[in-house]
């Protein structure tokens, strides 16, 4: 049988372009998630801001800061006068200490760069999680070690339930502690 | 010549058909085309390669110009307030002003600013309640049509200009009219604000040819003056509403819009308790409209207002003569009322002679825990003569003494009034006068606008032409504004300092809860800044200080404090009231020599007019509030509009069609009106509410309702007699949220009650049965598993004994829960998007109706319909019984408001702040009053009632915080938190301790659409009337 352009086409050329669309589209797919869902961003902060140094090294407690996080559904970034609790004294030649000591003085708030961002149909509350002890870590990875801050988990609906519904497999060491996290709609929109 | 022999040709050449041309012809191009043409002068780039880079460079600006990771900024506070917390709300007692009963309120912000308004649960007269307009004035501090600065009239337009340059003109004006004596006018509302009485009291030493003008759009000036007549005292009492047994309102309003009627509504709810059913209240109403306090009414009567007189004297004669009640009337009035026997009176009228023998029995029977109420519209004869019959009856036991005895800064107030020593009556008239003899330098409008408000037989516009120079302050356009030489943009109250005299020894404080959102100032600080003479030297807390140190000087020393002033004074602030507290004995002793002024006329059958009370906007105030215009009306439910109310038979009889368009006529006015017909109302008589139709108002309000109060005259008189109406072309479209004209359709007449919709008892029968609502079982059969609620299960209970309709839940739930305004044209269409509404049912005859109310909402199903029908699954069941909603997952099939039995589900067939007026509530401002906590919704996806889950939710991090269980009791809805009835109650229904728990379990108890079997959460408490069981 005479093979005809026809079969050609039909046999090899359009299933192997099919096929590297759908595998290019696929790896893509799969590489891309994390970068999609935010995992490794590290924006440049307007004051080089490092949680190694205050959060590692001095081993300051997060709620130093983050004052609201116990008490509602904000963790809240500082206000700068927090930062000058310290900062009126300590460190004041360091170039990035003075970029702070500027924005206070002018009574400007620091435009922080945000790095974890859920939509704004969902109704996270820190205080909720913190509160029943589970730790910053667990979304937020090792921010002690961290020099600029960034993004190590996905932040994804279907994080959430992830860990809501296996709270006992995720958080073993608070097994005793919480029971599985409720993942009705209402727990997070409303 | 045929055209088909034609030869045609290009060029000479070609007829001639040269060779040359025939190449021509033959060739694609000439010789030599490309001759020129030289690949190697070429740029480099390929037509592909140009493409590729363009699409490249495209790809990549793209990209690297949105940078797509970006997620924004957060931007902390550079000094947080100590007190704020970032997602935590922060309360604020303050003073309402939105009328003058003054309540106390408590005012929800979130990051400062401002975001719900509730009651003060402090507040000793008000108790945690306001009423609906109190609710929704939120929306105008957020108004974008708020003046933002004060402005000049330059002639043709209204000029921006400074507050120093204003100042200084007008303080310049005052001091020539100072020099030259000629009047200044101020012209405001009643004013009982101790701090800012001085300040007028000192305005008028400085400037003493000042002459105050006070005045309210809904007086009650005939039931002032008859009570000043009677009892020697220039104050109504309270009434212990709490202690009456039977309560007779003669074209009172008391639960809807006269008197403080929301201490009124909790008062009277108070008695009507299904735990007590011996100490249950019984209401009559006997009015001409369709009134909420009518709706609420065990009996009702129709009487027209200009027939009230005589039905009173006629109840004092079968009282005294007849059922020879022990108390001796003058014998001129007694010669009087003998003219006019009760059995006469009820055969003349056609009254219903077993109620009105019910009324006598009660009154008679009930001596001194029954009270008769007057409407405010009544004439002062009537006022009088139910001063009277009260005295009969026994009611003055009921006359609260706390309230009565002025307190000194009231009499300041009365002194003020008596600047002009004139009667309130008359002194427009002067002011009118004088202003036409040019007597008058300066007229200041004091947050007032007499131009919409004054009879129009004033002529009080013309005549302010002849003022020296007029004064306005004001929160926004209005008709006064916009014919002054100065407009003076005022702080709202929530930017406001000040103090309010609610009740004798009740000082209520307002503090402000934002800064000022524009270039305003605040009225009083305005007026001090004129005195002190130095506009230049204005300060933001000039009254502030004025207040404290009028507090510490004056109003502190009475409270005899052990505290120093200033602790005394911040928890004064944080309290929002402070009382004093004081037993003085009042001894009512009535005046006979009142009676004299009783000469009643007898009243003509002609068609006549009352001019209502709107329940909403005020008397025009609110008007550009669309959560207020949309509000449907307690008894039409009808949104933005008014309209003329006719009785059924009368508009068979003047061939009138509801909806259909009349001209409404008095003398020489006229305006025209749609006809709206009303069951339940006075034969003859045509209601109109005012307020409406204003002409210089913002977007929202403009051209909405007629102005009716071109038909009020000089004496102020609501009642009109000989008005004419005329059927005029055209029908109207009135916006209703209900079919009201049910009751004629044989279908569907008492469909409510064969659908076990309402259901309602007498006492006498519950009595007897309790079961008397379970007689019918509904077998329990269903095709779905059942879910098991073992922990935690909301549920809502509404108590129809304890609602009157009034509407307040609906604009807290507004608010609450960032519902958008529709507008009329939506509402049309069945659009309007409130997650509650109040239903209100008639039984009956179309002439004289039962009125039932009951408030609808999501019922949170168990066995939801809505749930089974969604294809997406954004509507389902949370374990703790909600019917959850998640508005992302809604892709708009609307499947489930097509399965709900209640229809209660909402669709946003656009994305309303935007559809509205263009954008009107999409402006930045109105960003601020949505509650953060509760998601904006947009165009394509159905919402309801969530129980406000915000509040479930912030309920339960609180729990976590204490680290306990969250209870039912952690939890108050917004319209619960609003009933001024107290109704609403909500809690956990699987707790066996609970409030909730016992209502559902109730003998009244049931569920709306039971033999469904889908298992609401709503509870209702079946109505009890209090009527004898013969009827």
């Amino acid at each position: 049988m005479k093979k005809t352009v026809l079969d050609y086409l039909l046999k090899i050329r359009i299933p192997v372009t099919l096929f590297i669309i759908l595998l290019t589209f696929a790896v893509t797919y799969f590489v891309a998630k994390p970068e999609r869902d935010g995992i490794g961003y590290a924006p440049e902060q307007p004051i080089k801001f490092s949680h190694k140094l205050h959060a590692g090294n001095m081993n300051i407690d997060c709620k130093y800061c983050h004052t609201s996080v116990d008490k509602g559904r904000f963790a809240s970034v500082p206000s700068a006068d927090i930062c000058m609790n310290c900062h009126s004294v300590a460190r004041r030649d360091k170039e990035e200490i003075k970029k702070l000591v500027e924005y206070y003085e002018k009574n400007q708030p620091i435009p922080w760069k945000r790095v974890h961002k859920l939509g704004d149909f969902a109704y996270f509350n820190h205080s909720v999680h913190i509160n029943k002890s589970i730790d910053c870590k667990n979304c937020h990875g090792d921010v002690a070690r961290m020099e600029v801050i960034s993004q190590v988990n996905s932040f994804t609906m279907g994080a959430c339930l992830d860990c809501h519904r296996q709270a006992h497999s995720r958080l073993p060491e608070l097994k005793d502690k919480i029971k599985k996290g409720p993942d009705n709609c209402n727990a997070c929109h409303r | 010549m045929s055209s088909n022999n034609n030869k045609f040709w290009l060029s000479l050449n070609n007829y001639e058909d040269k060779r040359s041309f025939r190449k021509i012809q033959k060739n694609e191009f000439l010789d030599g085309v490309t001759d020129d043409f030289n690949p190697e002068k070429l740029p480099e780039i390929s037509r592909r390669k140009f493409l590729a880079i363009s699409a490249a460079t495209t790809a990549i600006t793209a990209v690297a110009c949105t940078d797509y990771r970006d997620k924004g900024e957060i931007v902390p506070y550079n000094k947080k307030p100590e007190t704020t917390t970032i997602g935590i709300a922060n309360y604020y007692s303050s003073t309402c002003t939105g009328c003058n009963n003054h309540c106390g309120i408590l005012i929800k912000t979130r990051e400062g600013r401002p975001i719900k308004v509730d009651g003060n649960p402090d507040h000793p007269v008000n108790k945690g309640k306001i009423c609906a307009a109190g609710q929704a004035s939120i929306l105008n501090l957020y108004d974008p049509e708020r003046l933002k600065h004060p402005s000049k009239n330059v002639g043709w337009k209204y000029q921006k200009e400074s507050w120093e340059n204003i100042n200084k003109d007008i303080i310049a004006a005052l001091d020539k009219a100072k020099s030259s004596n000629k009047e200044i006018a101020i012209i405001s509302h009643t004013i009982n604000s101790p701090s800012a009485l001085k300040l007028l009291k000192e305005f008028k030493e400085k400037y003493p040819s000042t002459v105050f003008y006070p005045y309210e759009y809904y007086d009650n000036k005939n039931k002032i003056d008859a009570w000043k007549n009677c009892f020697g005292q220039n104050t109504l009492p309270a009434i212990k509403l709490e202690n009456a047994k039977i309560i007779v309102s003669l074209d009172s309003d008391f639960l809807g819009n006269e008197g403080n009627f929301i201490e009124n509504t909790a008062k009277f709810v108070s008695k009507r308790n299904t735990e007590n059913l011996d100490d249950f209240n019984r209401l009559y109403v006997v009015e001409g409209g369709m009134s909420l306090t009518g709706l609420n009414a065990d009996y009702r009567l129709r009487l027209s207002p200009n027939k009230q007189l005589e039905f009173i004297l006629s109840l004092i004669n079968e009282l005294i003569l007849e059922k020879k009640i022990n108390y001796s009337i003058p014998s001129d009035f007694a010669e009087l009322v003998k003219k006019y026997p009760l059995k006469q009176f009820v055969d003349k009228h056609k009254l219903n002679s077993k109620y009105v023998k019910h009324l006598v029995d009660d009154l008679e029977q009930n001596k001194g825990k029954s009270i008769v109420l007057a409407g405010d519209k009544l004439d002062y004869q009537s006022q009088i003569a139910v001063n009277m019959l009260n005295e009969i009856i026994g009611a003055n036991s009921l006359y609260a003494d706390t309230d009565v005895s002025l307190t000194n800064e009231i009499n300041d107030f009365e002194i003020l009034k008596s600047t002009n020593n004139l009667p309130e009556k008359t002194q427009f008239e002067w002011l009118i006068n004088k202003l036409n003899n040019k007597k008058v330098a300066v007229v200041i409008h004091l947050d007032c606008n007499p131009v919409f408000h004054l009879s129009p037989d004033y002529g009080y516009e013309r005549a302010l032409k002849n003022a020296e120079l007029v004064v306005t302050f004001t929160k926004e356009k209005t008709e006064t504004s916009d014919i002054s030489n100065y407009v003076l943009a005022i702080n709202h109250d929530f930017e406001s300092w000040g103090d309010f005299i609610t009740r004798k020894g009740v000082y209520s404080l307002q503090q402000p809860v934002i800064s000022p959102l524009y270039e305003t100032r605040q009225k009083e600080a305005v007026l001090l800044d004129w005195l002190s003479g130095k506009p230049n030297e204005y300060k933001e807390d000039i009254y502030h200080k004025y207040i404290m140190s009028n507090w510490e000087v004056n109003i502190y020393p009475q409270f005899n404090s052990k505290a120093e002033f200033k602790p005394f004074w911040y928890a004064a602030l944080h309290d929002g009231v402070v009382q004093i507290e004081s037993n003085p004995q009042n001894i009512f002793v009535f005046n006979s020599n009142s009676l004299f002024d009783i000469k009643p006329k007898t009243s003509t059958e002609s068609l006549s007019l009352l001019l209502t009370n709107n329940y909403t906007i005020g008397d025009g105030r609110f008007a550009n509030n669309g959560w207020l215009q949309e509000l449907p009306h307690p008894v039409t439910k009808v949104t933005w509009d008014n309209y003329a109310a006719i009785s059924p038979e009368t508009a068979k009889q003047l061939k009138l069609k509801n909806f259909c368009m009349i001209e409404l006529s008095v003398g020489n006015r006229n305006v025209n009106l749609p006809i709206v017909i009303q069951p339940g109302m006075a034969d003859n008589l045509i209601c109109v509410e005012l307020g409406y139709g204003r002409w210089q108002v913002g977007t929202v309000g403009m051209s909405v309702g007629v102005n009716a109060g071109i038909f009020i005259d000089k004496t102020g008189n609501k009642f009109i007699s000989d008005v004419k109406i005329k059927k005029i072309h055209g029908n109207y479209k009135i916006a209703t949220t209900q079919e009201h004209h049910a009751l004629d359709d044989e279908f569907v007449k008492d469909m409510h009650k064969k659908r076990k919709i309402i259901k309602e008892a007498t006492i006498e029968e519950y009595k007897k049965d309790k079961k008397i609502l379970h007689h019918e079982h509904h077998p329990d059969i269903s095709l779905v598993n059942r879910k098991k609620y073992t922990e935690m299960k909301w549920a809502m209970a509404i108590d129809l004994n304890k609602c009157t309709g009034c509407g307040a839940c609906i604009s807290a739930c507004n608010v609450e829960n960032n519902v958008p305004i529709v507008g009329k044209d939506q509402v049309l269409m069945g659009r309007e998007m409130h997650w509650m509404r109040i239903d209100r049912y008639y039984s009956g005859t179309p002439e004289e109706p039962m009125a039932s109310n009951q408030p609808m909402l999501c019922q949170h199903c168990d066995n939801a319909p809505c749930e089974n029908v969604c294809p997406v699954v954004a509507t389902n069941h949370s374990p703790d019984g909600l019917n959850q909603m998640a508005y992302n997952r809604c892709v708009g099939t609307r499947y489930c408001s097509n399965n709900c039995p209640y229809k209660v589900r909402r669709f946003n067939f656009y994305d309303f702040r935007d559809h509205f007026e263009k954008g009107y509530y999409y402006q930045d401002s109105l960003k601020l009053v949505q509650n953060p906590e509760v998601t904006v919704r947009s165009r394509g996806v159905m919402e309801k009632c969530t129980f406000c889950i915000q509040r479930i939710m912030e309920a339960r991090q609180e729990a976590v915080k204490q680290n306990r269980k969250i209870k039912g009791t952690d939890v108050q809805t917004a319209c619960q938190v609003a009933c001024p009835a107290s109704a609403i109650i909500f809690g956990d229904s699987n707790d066996k301790e609970s409030e909730i728990y016992k209502q559902r379990h109730h003998d009244l108890s049931y569920y709306v659409l039971e033999e469904l079997n889908i298992k609401p959460n709503v509870t209702y408490i079946a109505r009890l009337r209090n009527i004898k069981s013969e009827d």
